[in-house]
């Protein structure tokens, strides 16, 4: 048995006696055989947020479709595990490989599939197209949601240092007869739009107090996928609102809607989007790649209770789920009545796990900017075996960014980032869920891999502007 | 063609299985020659009347020459990735020896009947890439590679190279340069027997410029160039600095760059036909040629055969209207 300590802390090494003790009495009882227990891949992981999709423990196989004896992959959450409900919980999920014991365990809401296509992105999407409502239910913001209840994106101090190095990048390009008549800047995911339209204050008053005359050259483009968010953005700029243009773009593909503006741009800037993007794991093990398929599901208890309290078949609950992300929480008829039944459903949500061999997905399809030749040269440094995001929305959405940028242009993107593969193996990196949406890590080192080759070298420094803050800012430099 | 063809990402892969030393120099130059003549093949079927070797042997535009001019030390652990450029310095004067040229030249003169150009960097390009450790300046360096790589040229011409094209796409990000710029090139062409050519771009390093600009910095100094065409990328920047042709009246020709190579969307004939007749507005149809913006080493092979389809296609509407 091999096992794996992510985030080591006191509670994490309390529990891991008691984790290796409780397997060997599962031994014992012949709960495991001991051929299976040989090979087994124990991961203790201390999952930080506190709603999230993870069982206390959840077992899946690992091996090729033609594999007789996959490997157990067992991962325990050591926040959500207790002494009690270790062994029971152990049992629980050794019993659901069994096809007839899993679908009386629980009530599946779609097949599996890659994560990225998961219907957790659908509840993603909803919830931004109804951001009023999840405020006005949960009676907060949806930045008091974040964990230090407020965004990094909107410290003045940070927004300054951004706006005077911009301010320093067309000074020196006027310097040289390089600054265009049209300065464009493009903020991506735009929020609440307080970012945005503190970077426009500020930028004006550097400009009024150097002495020069950029602030009526900017055009200032606005862009989300929610026309609801760019509404609500509007009044945070409105004192800048003849510089602003407000459009519906696909974060994973702005060069879509903006392709007339291809090296135009001098600055884009997004905060907290990559980590909100389509994403999905991959685990490199025995030097062989595997996809994590993931199947969203609902515990049958809690499918019982919900289908009670809301007076629909346990049968039908998938039917409901999907009703709902298709028509809204008006689905129901009741908006209240609908907006409640999805924050239960939403909570209640769970993801099981199984491996698939990239060589037996036919379908394989590795985001732009990617392919496994690039991928296993990304992670040479990296031997042994890992499981990693591949963040496909964020590399999707970088790589159709970049070509936006103007040659003197930079991108600079706040999250929260691994910036080492390494960290994999130390760390718990999502999915978790922050009110209705989801919230992963972005692999850093693996979007630095892929801007290599598109001309760009990717930078991280850390956000110093909050004190334990997560977050750090990437930008971009041309590539020599 | 401006010079590159299409990289086959196959081709990239085992470039750098080289690198790791996976496959041998020899099989390397094997798939280079296979990759030359299916460059070649691709242009004559696409239609070109003028055919390069596509350039797969180069890594980039800058170390194919680097490699091969003596006394450039090369630290050849400084490069991760193929692409990269290496290390190179220069550090007592450049020695008068062969870069062995003519051995890839020839190679293109084997496997086809149409006309051929053959590229070169240029010796300012060269020059912002290597360290200069000896040379007062850099003009004085440029000047001296200019002075060695003007054999070669002869030497390409005395076989049978009929077009020489001197690629310099650091100008635009130094205009200040182009002055001494200019002298490099007239002393690299001195006495050459070729039909030879300028290009002029801004950057396509990773498919993307490197500056932006006009080209109203190359004038006046260009029209002391020693040359008979100055190529220039218009499709992707638009015909604006076509009217410095009307105002300056150059004594060459114009290669009038009509499909974009920084971009995969692929131009319909009707488009290219429209710039070539914007550029017909300021230059006769005897001092015009058409080509692509720029190299075409970023673009998949696909689109890059397409792109040069359109364009073929777009010069024969305008030829029928001009009745040629």
């Amino acid at each position: 048995m091999n096992l794996q300590l992510n985030h080591l802390n006191s509670k994490a090494a309390a529990i891991t006696p008691m984790v290796v003790e409780a397997l060997n009495q599962l031994v014992a009882d012949g709960c495991i055989d001991a051929a299976q227990f040989a090979t087994m891949q124990v991961q203790l992981d201390w999952v930080q947020y506190k709603t999230n999709f993870r069982e206390v423990v959840q077992v899946s196989k690992l091996g090729r479709e033609r594999d007789e004896n996959p490997v157990l992959v067992m991962r325990v959450d050591t926040r959500q595990v207790t002494p009690e409900n270790l062994r029971p919980e152990m049992l629980r999920a050794l019993s659901v490989l069994d096809p007839a014991k899993c679908a009386e365990d629980r009530v599946p809401l779609e097949d599996f599939k890659s994560f990225r296509y998961s219907i957790g992105w659908e509840f993603n999407k909803r919830y931004w197209g109804n951001l009023s409502d999840w405020e006005r239910m949960t009676g907060k913001g949806y930045q008091e949601a974040l964990p230090g209840g407020k965004s990094d994106g909107n410290q003045e101090d940070a927004v300054l240092d951004s706006v005077v190095e911009f301010w320093s990048l067309l000074h020196d390009m006027e310097e040289r007869k390089q600054l265009p008549a049209e300065i464009l800047i493009l903020e991506i995911g735009v929020g609440t739009g307080n970012r945005c339209g503190m970077f426009v204050d500020l930028f004006h008053k550097l400009d009024q107090q150097r002495g020069t005359s950029y602030y009526p050259r900017l055009r200032v483009l606005m862009g989300d996928y929610s026309l609801e968010t760019l509404d609500m953005s509007r009044p945070a700029v409105k004192e800048h609102i003849h510089l602003c243009s407000f459009l519906a773009l696909d974060a994973l593909n702005p060069l879509k809607t903006l392709s007339f503006l291809r090296h135009k741009f001098l600055y884009i800037h997004s905060t907290n989007m990559y980590d909100n993007l389509p994403n999905e794991e991959i685990m490199r093990w025995n030097g062989d790649f595997y996809y994590v398929h993931t199947r969203a599901y609902v515990p049958k208890g809690e499918a019982v209770r919900i289908a009670e309290k809301y007076k629909t078949p346990v049968a039908d609950l998938r039917a409901t789920a999907e009703k709902l992300l298709t028509i809204g929480p008006d689905f129901a008829g009741d908006r209240g009545c609908g907006m409640s039944f999805w924050a239960e459903l939403w909570k209640a949500i769970r993801l099981e796990e199984k491996y698939v061999a990239f060589e037996d997905s036919p379908d394989l399809m590795l985001p732009t900017g990617l392919d496994v030749p690039r991928l296993e040269d990304i992670l040479a440094n990296v031997p042994g075996d890992l499981r990693f995001h591949l963040s496909s929305g964020a590399l999707e959405s970088f790589v159709n960014t970049i070509p936006l940028l103007h040659p003197r242009g930079y991108l600079q993107v706040q999250d929260i980032f691994v910036q080492d593969l390494k960290d994999y193996r130390v760390g718990y990196y999502g999915p978790g869920k922050l009110d209705g949406s989801i919230v992963n890590w972005v692999d850093g080192a693996l979007l630095k891999g892929v801007a290599e080759r598109t001309g760009y070298d990717v930078h991280f420094r850390p956000y110093k502007y909050r004190e334990n803050s997560k977050t750090s800012v990437l930008y971009t430099t041309p590539r020599e | 063609m401006v010079g590159s063809y299409a990289m086959p990402g196959w081709l990239e892969r085992l470039k750098t299985d080289f690198f790791a030393r996976r496959i041998s120099h020899h099989d390397l130059d094997e798939i280079y020659d296979a990759a030359v003549k299916a460059a070649i093949k691709d242009q004559e079927i696409a239609g070109l009347d003028i055919v390069t070797d596509g350039e797969p042997r180069r890594d980039n535009i800058v170390d194919y020459f680097l490699e091969r001019l003596s006394g450039v030390h090369i630290d050849r652990s400084s490069k991760k990735f193929y692409y990269d450029f290496y290390d190179s310095s220069v550090t007592s004067k450049l020695p008068t020896a062969s870069l062995g040229l003519v051995r890839d030249f020839q190679f293109l003169r084997t496997f086809t009947d149409r006309a051929t150009k053959f590229c070169i960097t240029g010796p300012h390009c060269l020059t912002k890439r290597l360290r200069n450790q000896f040379y007062p300046g850099e003009e004085a360096l440029a000047m001296d590679i200019a002075r060695v790589m003007n054999l070669e040229l002869k030497a390409l011409a005395k076989a049978g190279a009929e077009i020489i094209q001197i690629d310099e796409p650091y100008y635009s990000g130094f205009p200040e340069d182009v002055k001494w710029g200019i002298q490099a090139v007239n002393t690299l062409v001195d006495g050459v027997q070729a039909k030879i050519l300028l290009h002029v771009c801004y950057g396509n390093r990773y498919g993307k410029p490197s500056w932006e600009g006009s080209y109203r910095y190359l004038f006046p100094a260009v029209l002391d160039a020693k040359i008979q065409q100055l190529t220039l990328e218009f499709a992707r920047r638009g015909g604006e600095d076509l009217d410095l042709f009307r105002e300056f009246k150059p004594p060459f020709e114009l290669g009038v760059g009509v499909i974009d190579v920084k971009n995969d969307e692929i131009e319909t004939p009707d488009m290219v036909a429209q710039h070539i007749r914007r550029a017909l507005e300021v230059v006769p149809a005897e001092k015009l040629a058409v080509m692509p913006d720029c190299g075409c080493f970023h673009l998949p092979r696909d689109v890059a055969f397409s792109k040069l389809k359109a364009m073929v296609e777009g010069t024969k509407t305008v030829r029928r209207e001009l009745g040629k």
